[in-house]
């Protein structure tokens, strides 16, 4: 799976690694089980730091997207029943990015069609 | 005889220096980013090929001058040797300023262009490129590694057998023309010389391996290509260089042990030898190396281009870039690796083997 980090965008460079690995594991580009490259790998490959990518891999494991199995690495955990806690975060995050785009000027029917696209690309689990 | 090995080698030298431009990473042009939307400018395709032809004519013009001179009267061994060496510092200078005066033009012909302004920078990687890793494994190095502990051994329980004087130094013919007082340590110098090294280049091995594998977001395909051929083919090269010195040092060291099995006919042939296969193996090497990048890909995305590194490159040849955690990273002008001089473990796999290794010797 491809990783592109665009160097001058305004969100850091851990959030667009954490960003693409979630949507790569959606897609099924990346499946549950399987692990991601060390951390000194993955940054001398990218050419960051390595404190960028340790930050994008324990956002990731406190996200429950992957666990850091010390000597292992980090393994992509399998896609489990969602508890109730996770779910009202991911409300809560979403809520805001709806509302903007709403007030923005898009209708709500635009909005429906947009998320069915953005689902539609990613693989039915 | 050794106007043959000067010419061998200048010719070699020579060569290379001239068909550098052709042979480096597709996106450096003279050590300065050009993204791949320009790398075939016609501007600077007739820098390349300006370079060469000069570096190409002067180098010609040097070597036939040296053929001239030494045939024209009879000359001295080391007046040979000498002029040899000189010329050949002088076609490395040569082509070095040649390098910074195409240098300095092409990052004026970047900045006038505006070639980065429109383009967005990003950094790129493959989460499965890792695993396309052929480079050899470490323990391989284990063999010659063994070897020479088995020569250090071997030594030491033969130690009755050494003469009194033991060689430390071998003249071109393959005769030994210095010598060293009979110790325990000088009779092992030569392994232990031989075993610092191994160690040496098995450091270089690791570190190399944990150096980042840099793809290219312009051309994922060639540069993934150049990069695990790079990889593969380095590992390859110098475990070839660490058994063939093994087997020279080794052979070295069971002459002075057991003197009747030193033939003149392969002291002096084995340096020779030595010194052919390294240049055949450092030209496939290069060549391959070099030509693996060349297929142009389709751009899939014109309005991106890989991170401008130009900034960690002074004078387009040392890298420093603190941020990235590789200890060598691919040279920008020749084939092969240079040090990331920002971290500290690269000079420590290099610098600390070679004290070592002059400690010994003068010991």
């Amino acid at each position: 799976m491809i990783i592109q980090i665009d160097t001058e965008s305004d969100i850091p460079i851990y959030t667009q690694l954490t960003n693409q690995i979630i949507e790569g594991i959606a897609r099924g580009d990346i499946q549950p089980g399987h692990s991601l490259p060390s951390v000194r790998a993955f940054a001398a490959d990218l050419g960051v730091n390595m404190h960028t990518v340790n930050k994008s891999y324990h956002e990731l494991e406190k996200k429950g997207v992957i666990k850091i199995v010390p000597k292992s690495g980090a393994m992509i955990s399998p896609i489990d029943n969602i508890n109730n806690e996770t779910k009202q975060r991911i409300i809560s995050e979403l809520k805001p990015h709806l509302a903007e785009a709403l007030v923005l000027g898009m209708g709500k029917e635009e909005i429906k069609s947009l998320i069915n696209t953005i689902i539609g690309e990613m693989k039915e689990r | 005889m050794s106007i043959i090995v000067f010419l061998v080698i200048t010719l070699f030298i020579a060569f290379i220096q001239t068909v550098i431009p052709y042979l480096v990473k597709r996106t450096v042009v003279f050590g300065v980013t050009i993204p791949d939307q320009y790398t075939q400018n016609p501007t600077i395709k007739a820098y390349k090929k300006r370079y060469s032809i000069s570096v190409a004519l002067l180098s010609g013009i040097i070597i036939g001058g040296y053929i001239i001179w030494a045939f024209t009267n009879e000359r001295l061994e080391e007046q040979v040797a000498i002029a040899g060496t000189i010329i050949e510092f002088a076609i490395i200078f040569i082509s070095v300023s040649w390098y910074f005066y195409y240098h300095g033009k092409t990052k004026q012909l970047k900045s006038k262009n505006k070639w980065v302004e429109n383009l967005k920078q990003v950094k790129v990687t493959d989460l499965s490129v890792r695993s396309q890793d052929e480079m050899l494994p470490w323990y391989i190095y284990l063999m010659p590694i063994l070897i020479t502990i088995g020569f250090m051994l071997y030594t030491i329980i033969n130690y009755e057998l050494l003469p009194d004087q033991i060689p430390t130094h071998w003249g071109p013919s393959g005769e030994p023309d210095a010598f060293t007082e009979k110790t325990p340590f000088s009779s092992i110098q030569l392994t232990l010389l031989l075993l610092v090294m191994q160690l040496m280049f098995l450091g270089i091995h690791i570190a190399t391996k944990n150096s980042g594998i840099k793809l290219s977001a312009t051309g994922l395909q060639s540069s993934r290509n150049r990069q695990l051929s790079l990889r593969k083919y380095s590992s390859w090269f110098m475990l070839f260089v660490v058994l063939v010195i093994t087997m020279l040092m080794g052979y070295f060291q069971l002459t002075t042990i057991h003197p009747n099995i030193a033939s003149d006919y392969a002291m002096a042939a084995l340096p020779l030898f030595f010194l052919a296969i390294v240049l055949i193996g450092t030209l496939i090497f290069g060549l391959k190396v070099g030509r693996s990048d060349k297929e142009i890909e389709i751009l899939e995305d014109e309005k991106i281009m890989d991170i401008d590194e130009d900034k960690y490159w002074k004078g387009g040849m040392f890298y420093f870039n603190k941020n990235d955690p590789s200890i060598f990273v691919e040279k920008r002008f020749g084939v092969g690796w240079t040090i990331n001089f920002a971290n500290p473990i690269g000079y420590i796999i290099v610098l600390v083997p070679l004290i070592i290794i002059i400690v010994i010797s003068i010991l």
